[in-house]
């Protein structure tokens, strides 16, 4: 996929996709009770110790009993809450004197935009490290067979790490405003948390003091350890080290939000009952960081993908145009590959917060959050707009492509009714005027397209799709020659015909079952949609064994509609990315901690959508601005090498051979 | 935002304009000083005149609160921008230069564009602001049995109910519960008929075994089933019949869910109940709520009849320590969270969100039928009102009066014919000043004025 070798490069995707579905299921399936398990064998052991020291100190020495009191979240083998030695104090009842305010905005605005700030570099800085990675090592892989190309990655991961640099330092000033905006303008909650949090908010600021070592080893070690095998090697596991840290870092900090959103390791009163790992590993925690690292690599590859494009408009000669259409190509590329088990990653999340607490979930998908889901469908629409736009637009650049290119057109045809019926809303807010004379909350025809029913057929279809289009678009130059090509055609087909055939049939058939019937659907569609991706890539890469060429990529001849693509790619992620995370955080409804610290501030309601709406904006916006001075900053330090492709290799990599 | 504050938003954009006019007129010199022939004092002249002009237009934007920074932006500052970038068109075209704007500019463009007409988009849905319940619903001085039955109806439904969407109230309950008859698409189970149940449900072998018996702990909540005397005591029934009845078993479902979990609808073979206990948090709720609550499952099969109630008045309770608040003019989940209506919102939601309809009746907003203040046929009224000379107020006409009355309720206080006596002076809240922004209060003024009997009344 990114250099010659493509069936090696297509295999190891397929291989990573596959190792994160393993990862992914059995999390999905068990994970509450291993959990549960797990922390009742752990807090059996505590508590008994507990108790042998309590009755030694009340035996010996007349010290005070320990007070024990029930978890509020975990629970024994009986389901019974887990109990625990009360180890802190009780959650305070926040009043006037616990918030300050400014004059020019909420203070909760102010906390909304120092951290979702903090949090777009954050995700930027974690992802790159994880580019580097990847690309630094296939550079390294492919030395012995193409050097060319191995220098060309091995600049590629250099110069993001470069950019990536300027921005570690922008986020963390960023995170010290968020620590600052916490401190003055929340103190009474930060008193809390930083109770409960104490160990862990030292060991996140150790971790950053090593990940800082790490990452400036592994930037400025770049030019001494480029020559040497070993110490190529040893780079390129610094690297490995760098992402390690930055994982740990950013579970660290997950584990604050997660224990706001659903804590456990407390009583009711919200006193700390002695075990840190429990208030860490609460159970939104796993989900939310698989979640975050798949956005990270996302959004990463949305910013990557952003300054390469740009970069490619702004190109003075065509080697730099070649170079920088490649780079959007790899950036799209992972992009797209993190995007595509992301939903996944959010069913689990959904998951894990409907078994917290069931009228969260339903808050979420039912109650006042429903229309911010709209609004994601919408998002994900776009992306998908965005990222077959972007595949239509650069098939046009391969040769050979022209067989393929007459199906684009109805490509977006689906695509469009499929975005028509998965935006539907299930019902509307009317006037009872209005309601009279619709009949009801639901409209008679359309109304049927706001059901989950057709939104999962729409969802489903639109990634088969977009899983089609990407074949085409691996297959473009491609003159397939292996003996059995029909017979693979015919099985390519016959995969996307069922599967589109299922999906439908099942989308129809759910109109049929009671709801709770109805649900289980989801689960053959989507495995239909995930055939055609693992079933059909794999068919289609066994295809290309001894193809024949119809001729190179044209690397630089990307159209402004393919690059303006990513660039709606590039800002879509962002403000996705945003909402998400509005969304998450604010389910919380009128908790600072759920169930257990109240927000008695003036700003404890929830946002009108149009009021979040806006403020999503800015900081999609506001974060740009920073990322094109942090950008800027970066290339102040640039040495100006052209970048230009020696003679007979050709421009810049030719990854479909 | 509040809207006394500035728009977040529309300022930042507003400063980044300002940004982009002066890049604009940098631009435009530096072509200017690179090529020969072009006039550049001319072209200098109308670009600097422009920047300036976004500079002060920026200036002038936060001198502005949110509402007005919206109407400015889009009825000046954007067009004088669209203005500026044809002006910086015909400048590149009348001067043949090729290499026009740069990428980083169209790239500003695409990106604002496409997130504000997102931004736009989640203005353009219907907009429902959430505030957090009261810690306690309030309860006003001695009820009748129908006030408290409507406190429940409130505690589930919520006093603001919009048609077409779900209206849900502190209690959460029709998150998954359904009430009508028929209607069995909800989560959890439809509560139609659930008075009736309760009497019979107590005596299915399935409740006395079934998920835990009676007499045991349900853990999860830590309740004795089936034994109403072993109910905690700020919850506990104070008198009435020895035997468990079907107060008890809707009060046991509120407080306990897992004491029993109808077929179906439960967790773990319908031995765990996904139901939140609703004594605790985040829901809580008092005594005399879940009582009001009980009060409003048992009667509502049966509007206007409220015999089958067995829960007792909070005045009547003998185990009602007094813990809720005595507040005037309550209900439901409005009492205590900030009201504040923006005028976005349509006449409708505006007079039901300031809670008009509870005292007056207005023509025309459907519901509104109060009877303790006068009927709002201001078109009519408002005229001869301001001839009486009782009145001592400002207003000269129907638009000044209907302001007048709702900023100053005091000024003038209607006369009610029909009791042969005034309307009673200081039951209006003086406080719609602060819930009121300018623009909703010209749309309020205006719907009011005109108000009048309906034809053939």
């Amino acid at each position: 996929m990114l250099g010659k070798n493509t069936r090696s490069i297509g295999t190891l995707s397929l291989g990573l996709v596959l190792a994160l579905a393993i990862y992914l299921i059995p999390g999905m399936t068990g994970i509450a009770d291993a959990k549960e398990a797990f922390a009742e064998q752990v807090f059996a052991e505590e508590a008994f110790a507990k108790e042998v020291q309590a009755e030694e100190a009340v035996e010996g020495e007349g010290e005070p009993e320990i007070e024990w009191s029930q978890d509020v979240f975990y629970k024994d083998w009986e389901g019974n809450p887990l109990k625990g030695p009360v180890s802190g104090y009780a959650a305070p009842e926040l009043g006037p004197e616990d918030y300050n305010t400014y004059e020019f905005a909420p203070s909760r605005i102010i906390l909304w935009v120092a951290n979702q700030q903090h949090l777009y570099f954050g995700s930027f800085v974690l992802a790159v490290p994880i580019f580097c990675m990847i690309i630094e090592f296939i550079g390294i892989r492919t030395r012995d067979d193409d050097p060319v190309m191995a220098d060309k990655y091995d600049r590629l991961a250099r110069d993001l790490m470069k950019v990536s640099l300027t921005a570690y330092s922008w986020t963390a000033i960023l995170g010290g405003i968020l620590l600052f905006t916490f401190i003055t303008l929340f103190p009474g909650f930060f008193k809390y948390m930083a109770g409960i949090f104490r160990p862990v908010m030292h060991v996140y600021a150790l971790m950053f003091l090593a990940e800082s070592g790490v990452l400036y080893v592994y930037y400025y070690g770049w030019d001494k350890m480029m020559d040497d095998k070993f110490l190529k090697w040893i780079h390129c596991s610094l690297s490995v080290l760098l992402n390690l840290i930055g994982t740990v870092l950013m579970y660290l900090a997950n584990s604050w939000a997660t224990f706001m959103q659903a804590p456990g390791g407390i009583d009711s009163e919200g006193r700390f009952l002695g075990n840190i790992w429990h208030v860490i590993h609460s159970t939104l925690w796993n989900p939310v960081g698989v979640h975050r690292i798949l956005g990270n690599i996302v959004f990463g590859g949305g910013i990557v993908g952003a300054y390469a494009a740009y970069h490619y408009l702004t190109a003075k000669n065509e080697e730099e145009k070649a170079h920088y259409d490649w780079v959007c190509y790899v950036a799209m590329f992972i992009a797209i590959f993190g995007l595509i088990p992301l939903p996944f990653a959010g069913y689990w999340l959904m998951k894990e917060v409907y078994a917290f607490r069931q009228q969260m979930g339903i808050t979420l998908m039912g109650g006042i959050m429903a229309w911010l889901f709209i609004i994601q469908a919408v998002m994900i629409g776009l992306l998908f707009f965005g990222a077959n736009s972007y595949l239509h637009n650069g098939m046009a650049r391969v040769k050979g492509s022209h067989r393929y290119m007459k199906y684009c057109k109805y490509m977006v045809l689906l695509l469009i009714c499929c975005f028509t019926m998965w935006m539907t809303p299930h019902t509307i807010v009317m006037t009872p005027a209005e309601l009279k004379e619709m009949g009801g909350a639901q409209h008679p025809v359309v109304g049927h397209f706001g059901v989950m029913s057709a939104k999962n057929t729409a969802v489903n279809l639109m990634i088969t799709c977009t899983v089609l289009c990407f074949l085409l678009y691996q297959r473009a130059n491609k003159k397939i020659t292996v003996p059995w090509a029909t017979v693979g055609n015919c099985w390519i087909t016959a995969i996307f015909i069922g599967a589109a055939a299922n999906i439908i049939f099942l989308g129809v058939y759910g109109y049929f079952l009671p709801a709770n019937q109805r649900v289980g659907l989801s689960v053959p569609q989507v495995t239909s949609t995930l055939t055609t991706l693992f079933a059909g890539t794999a068919i289609n890469i066994s295809m290309f064994k001894d193809s024949e060429s119809y001729g190179d990529i044209q690397w630089g001849t990307q159209s402004k509609v393919g690059t303006y693509a990513i660039f709606l790619l590039a800002i879509s992620f962002t403000w996705l990315m945003g909402l998400m995370g509005y969304i998450r955080s604010s389910v919380r409804l009128f908790w600072h901690v759920t169930e257990v610290v109240r927000d008695n501030s003036v700003d404890a309601y929830t946002l009108t959508i149009g009021e979040a709406g806006k403020m999503l904006t800015f900081n999609a916006l506001f974060v740009w601005v920073q990322f094109v001075v942090v950008f800027w900053v970066g290339s102040l330090t640039a040495k100006k090498i052209p970048a230009k492709a020696p003679e007979g290799v050709p421009v810049p990599a030719q990854q479909q051979q | 935002m509040l809207p006394e504050q500035h728009d977040i938003l529309f300022s930042f954009l507003s400063i980044m304009f300002a940004v982009f006019a002066l890049y604009v007129f940098g631009n435009v010199i530096q072509h200017c000083r690179e090529r020969e022939g072009i006039n550049s004092t001319l072209w200098g002249g109308i670009f600097g005149a422009m920047a300036i002009t976004c500079f002060l237009m920026t200036v002038h934007m936060f001198s502005l609160v949110q509402g007005d920074q919206l109407v400015f932006f889009f009825s000046t500052y954007l067009w004088t921008i669209l203005f500026m970038l044809l002006v910086w068109g015909v400048f590149f075209k009348s001067n043949k230069i090729e290499r026009q704007s740069a990428p980083i500019i169209r790239a500003f463009f695409f990106y604002t564009t496409i997130s504000v007409l997102l931004a736009g988009y989640t203005n353009w849905l219907p907009q429902q602001r959430s505030d957090p319940p009261p810690k306690e619903a309030a309860v006003v001085g001695d009820m009748t049995m129908e006030e408290f039955a409507e406190m429940g109806r409130v505690i589930i439904f919520g006093a603001k109910q919009v048609a077409g969407q779900k209206s849900i109230g502190k209690g959460q309950c029709p998150l998954c519960h359904t009430f009508d008859p028929g209607d069995h698409m909800g989560r959890c189970p439809n509560l139609f008929g659930v008075e009736k149940r309760s009497h019979d449900r107590v005596k299915e072998d399935r409740y006395a075994t079934s998920p835990v018996a009676v007499g045991e702990v349900e853990p999860a909540s830590g309740i004795v089933k089936g034994k109403h005397d072993e109910v905690p005591e700020e919850y506990r029934r104070a008198g009435g019949p020895d035997e468990f009845i079907g107060e008890d078993y809707l009060r046991e479902s509120l407080m306990c869910p897992t004491c029993y979990v109808v077929k179906g609808f439960g967790k773990a073979n319908d031995t765990k109940s996904p139901m939140p206990v609703i004594v605790k948090p985040p829901i809580s709720l008092s005594r005399v709520e879940v009582n009001a609550v009980v009060a409003y499952l048992q009667s509502k099969d049966t509007p206007g009849e409220f015999a089958s109630v067995t829960v007792p008045l909070p005045q009547d309770d003998a185990g009602n320590t007094g813990g809720a608040v005595v507040e005037e003019d309550s209900g439901g989940d409005e009492e205590e969270g900030p009201v504040f209506v923006t005028g976005n919102e349509d006449i409708q939601t505006m007079i039901n969100t300031l809670g008009c309809p509870l005292c007056h009746t207005i023509p025309g907003v459907e519901g509104a039928v109060g009877e303790l203040g006068p009927k709002l046929h201001e078109k009519i009224n408002a005229p001869e009102r301001i001839k009486d000379p009782n009145y001592k107020g400002k207003a000269t006409n129907t638009k000044e009066y209907v302001k007048e009355s709702i900023l100053c309720p005091g000024c003038y206080v209607v006369f009610n014919e029909e009791a042969g006596e005034s309307y009673p002076d200081g039951l209006m809240p003086t406080t719609f000043g602060e819930q009121l922004s300018v623009r909703a209060l010209d749309k309020l003024v205006d719907f009011i004025s005109q108000t009048e009997p309906p034809a053939g009344s």
